[in-house]
């Protein structure tokens, strides 16, 4: 359960520079518990920055910033706890096997051997790669790759999903997969998605942040977003 | 949450597992440990090892200087192979404290080279004519494994400290000869006493229990020091 709060994301005045370069400038974004809320923008407008930052691998600069009700600088055990990330890069050791793989993310997140197989066969059933847990990850094509990964993001049951451009490498069957998936899930867990395909955003978003050059440009329910990044 | 000493042991037995499956690459590390053992025993002439203080004398101080050049090329991927895979953000976001990467790591790098050592010492033994096991096995095997834990928490760390920098063959043994050096001296003398069955008063009140207390100091300073510091290395 989230702690106490209502918010699954709050941020107030929320700054971070590369050097002399502003990445993310007064940033005030609240997004509520459960759902799917949208980010988009441009490369370079701030996403992925503000999910590293909600995701604890990045200190912001000024701001503050909650996470389920959590600090993510004082507080990052337990916002990594809750979280699960899917990036465009998969999180995946290849010279594992995807069990393998599944076994030792298990492992850091203190999962029972039960709980392990019980979530992997689950998940690998809906995601079709039952068939391939036992064979290393890095014979696996791209896709196969990304559709473990998502697996690896889900087995804890995080209570927050961050999804930075998660459909990139995913074949369309597998597209459908994955959205009737955060269909079913989006009521009792709050998703962030990055992505460029702004029509499948709108399709799958409750509502949406858009940002530019580090600031926020819009905000609303994802019906209402017009297309302006 | 897995606890931290749990977390490394999963973060080190998944290591050892990747490399085993990699195979040429401890293959490599033999190889260069063997040939290092050989071009010294030719680059050596007897009247030159006498000179030194004889076989044991010699032999005992390359058995370091060999795992101490392999560990180069071991503990510099450590922190590498995750950073340019990515996977290093997995362990970066999983709920296990920072410092429980830093000592799987070191685990890993522990095992790394005490099979570098199992290799080689009986080579270098076979090729020096002598045994360092004779008097005191239990202080020399105690040795053994405080030393090589000791080179694993610098190397581990000197990979950590080195990963985001560019020049990271450089700089990699810029930071690793200097830290580990104090230790090295340490485990060279006390190997060496144990090697010649010389008296074990190296000077005034300096006996050989005296540098093994020293090398424990070290070992327990140098992974205190980085556990601490380590969580730095991890956040950009």
């Amino acid at each position: 359960m989230s702690h106490l709060s209502s918010e699954a994301i709050e941020t107030t005045k929320l700054t971070r520079r590369y050097g002399y370069r502003v990445a993310l400038k007064n940033v005030d974004i609240k997004f509520p518990v459960n759902g799917i809320h949208g980010l988009f923008g441009a490369n370079g407008a701030g996403k992925t920055t503000l999910m590293r930052i909600i995701s604890t691998l990045l200190r912001p600069h000024g701001g503050k910033i909650r996470v389920l009700g959590y600090d993510p600088i004082e507080e990052s055990i337990e916002v990594c706890e809750r979280i699960g990330i899917v990036g465009d890069k998969d999180l995946l050791y290849g010279e594992l096997s995807g069990y393998e793989n599944l076994e030792f993310y298990a492992g850091l997140y203190g999962l029972s051997k039960e709980i392990l197989n019980v979530n992997s066969t689950k998940l690998t059933e809906i995601f079709g790669v039952k068939s391939w847990l036992h064979e290393p990850v890095k014979i696996l094509s791209t896709g196969l790759r990304k559709r473990f990964d998502i697996v690896r993001s889900l087995l804890h049951e995080p209570e927050l999903l961050l999804l930075d451009e998660p459909f990139s490498g995913l074949d369309r069957d597998t597209t459908e997969v994955f959205k009737e998936y955060l269909g079913e899930i989006r009521k009792s867990r709050t998703v962030i998605l990055t992505t460029h395909n702004l029509q499948l955003g709108v399709e799958l978003c409750d509502d949406y942040v858009t940002l530019r050059k580090g600031e926020v440009l819009s905000s609303g329910p994802a019906s209402e977003f017009d297309g302006v990044l | 949450m897995a606890s931290g000493f749990h977390a490394a042991l999963k973060i080190a037995k998944k290591d050892i597992l990747s490399q085993v499956r990699k195979k040429f690459e401890i293959f490599s590390m033999l190889l260069f440990a063997l040939i290092a053992g050989l071009a010294f025993s030719f680059a050596l002439p007897s009247a030159l090892v006498e000179d030194l203080g004889g076989e044991a004398a010699i032999g005992a101080a390359l058995i370091w200087v060999i795992v101490f050049f392999t560990g180069m090329f071991g503990f510099a991927p450590i922190f590498l192979a995750e950073s340019e895979s990515g996977t290093l953000r997995g362990l970066s976001v999983a709920p296990i404290p920072a410092w429980s990467v830093y000592i799987g790591k070191v685990i890993y790098g522990f095992v790394l080279m005490s099979l570098v050592e199992i290799f080689i010492i009986p080579v270098i033994q076979v090729l020096f004519g002598f045994t360092m096991f004779g008097e005191e096995p239990l202080l020399v095997v105690a040795t053994l494994i405080i030393g090589t834990l000791d080179l694993a928490a610098v190397g581990s760390m000197a990979s950590a400290l080195t990963m985001p920098s560019e020049s990271k063959a450089t700089i990699f043994p810029l930071v690793y000869f200097p830290t580990a050096t104090s230790g090295l001296i340490l485990l060279i003398e006390i190997t060496r006493v144990m090697a010649t069955g010389t008296v074990v008063v190296i000077a005034a009140g300096l006996t050989v229990s005296l540098l093994f207390v020293a090398l424990l100091a070290h070992l327990v300073a140098m992974i205190t020091l980085s556990a601490g510091v380590f969580s730095y290395a991890l956040s950009p």
